[in-house]
């Protein structure tokens, strides 16, 4: 694998729009370079009813950064006494990224959100100091982010249904992550539409 | 500091390593991914003998780095009709020697005017890996079944070293299942137990190892001729998920 600190783990994440839907799927590997530790690894992490981060990169940042952003959202809830909106969360995320520009982290991120009054989705991609993508139809990060993009390009369509989000989601990220060793070994995709949040386990080739 | 090996500057070293540097062109035409790692059959591989013959198993992932090459590689190469070789470590290094040492094998076999043995073909295989051991980077495992011996495996694997062995295993996957196979190995199999032991040695590694996955492809050697098998990803046994 070289030693790309960004490879040393693995790991990738996807997350896709449809017509009042997003959905957002990540691998399940946890490995140290060739070997597999675990496959019980999620790198997507819930901040409000119907926002979701997914981070991919060095595990031990997915973790420290996943904490702290809980940290942030508690307190916003806490003090606001109101639910976190996706533009709040990937406004605190950049802030708490770019906080460490001269230091980073060394994890891609991935923020989604749906608005329930409105059905307005938000997918949004950002680097590890901060720097947010608008808000875009489809966004991959990981190590097997360039085979997931082609696939996902391909089979996205504009308003799908979440049916078809769910198959459009998982097929790109299964047939992506197939053509790299650092990740895979199961995916989980959650599919956010206004009323629910339907969580589906795939089985994916244990390689 | 190390005083039996001093620090020293090699000019040749030198001249060589940058020689071997890839051109500015070339890094415009070669893709990211293949930049930087070369292309290695990263791989589990496995050879074992059995009364009557030999059961070859490989997985079927080629990488560069990260980035999976072939995933549905053959790295079962005929050396001649009743002999192979199992490749790992570079890609091109193995396919280099299986050429040479088919080419040799067929020359010695219009020689000879029979086919040649097994421990000849280990032989040609360990010569070219031993004369070339540090610009080489090729463990092989040669297998096959010749009319004076039988079935024989035979391990050559980095330094150039040629052993017999009832069972040999080679490739980064190997670490995972020298234990599943000390455990489970007895002398004098059945080719079907031996075949469902390969197999499962296989998936086993395949689980494990980044650079090993695809599915599993299976040879037996015996005195009739070669049986090729291949195990889709789907029919592999299960493992469960610990």
């Amino acid at each position: 694998m070289g030693d790309d600190i960004m490879n040393y783990n693995g790991g990738v994440a996807l997350a896709m729009k449809g017509k009042e839907c997003v959905a957002i799927a990540c691998d399940k590997r946890y490995g140290v370079q060739n070997r597999t530790i675990a496959t019980n690894f999620t790198k997507i992490f819930e901040y409000g009813p119907h926002c979701y981060v997914a981070f991919c990169g060095l595990a031990t940042d997915v973790q420290t950064v996943a904490e702290r952003l809980k940290f942030r959202t508690n307190l916003y809830e806490l003090r606001e006494q109101r639910k976190l909106k996706p533009n709040v969360l990937y406004n605190m995320l950049t802030n708490l990224l770019y906080e460490k520009r001269f230091g980073p982290y060394f994890i891609f991120a991935l923020v989604i959100g749906l608005d329930p009054k409105t059905g307005e989705t938000f997918v949004y991609d950002s680097d590890n100091i901060g720097a947010i993508s608008d808000n875009v139809n489809l966004a991959t990060v990981g190590t097997a982010s360039e085979y997931i993009f082609g696939l996902g390009e391909l089979l996205f369509k504009p308003d799908m249904t979440p049916d078809e989000l769910f198959e459009a989601t998982s097929q790109s990220l299964l047939n992506g992550f197939d053509r790299d060793s650092a990740s895979g070994w199961g995916a989980v995709v959650y599919v956010i539409e206004k009323d629910k949040v339907t969580i589906r386990e795939l089985k994916a080739r244990q390689d | 500091m190390d005083v039996c090996n001093p620090p020293t500057y090699d000019a040749e070293e030198e001249l060589l390593r940058h020689q071997k540097q890839y051109s500015q062109m070339d890094k415009l035409l070669i893709p990211a991914e293949m930049r930087h790692q070369p292309v290695s059959t990263g791989t589990t591989i496995i050879a074992m003998e059995y009364d009557g013959g030999v059961v070859l198993g490989a997985d079927t992932r080629t990488s560069a780095g990260s980035f999976v090459v072939n995933r549905f590689t053959d790295k079962l190469t005929p050396l001649t009709d009743r002999i192979y070789c199992l490749r790992s470590g570079s890609a091109a290094d193995t396919q280099a020697i299986s050429q040479v040492v088919q080419y040799q094998l067929e020359f010695l076999s219009a020689e000879m005017n029979e086919p040649p043995l097994v421990k000849i073909a280990a032989n040609c295989v360990r010569r070219m890996i031993y004369q070339y051991r540090d610009d080489f980077v090729a463990g092989m495992i040669v297998a096959g079944w010749d009319k004076k011996l039988g079935g024989q495996v035979y391990s050559c694997p980095l330094g150039g070293l040629l052993v017999r062995q009832p069972v040999s295993l080679g490739g980064s996957g190997s670490t995972y299942i020298w234990g599943f196979l000390d455990n489970n190995y007895k002398p004098n199999m059945t080719k079907k137990e031996c075949l469902e032991l390969v197999l499962k040695a296989i998936t086993l590694a395949i689980t494990r190892d980044g650079s090993s996955g695809g599915c599993a492809r299976l040879a037996v050697i015996d005195a009739q001729g070669v049986e090729r098998i291949d195990v889709l990803g789907n029919e592999l046994p299960k493992v469960y998920d610990l």
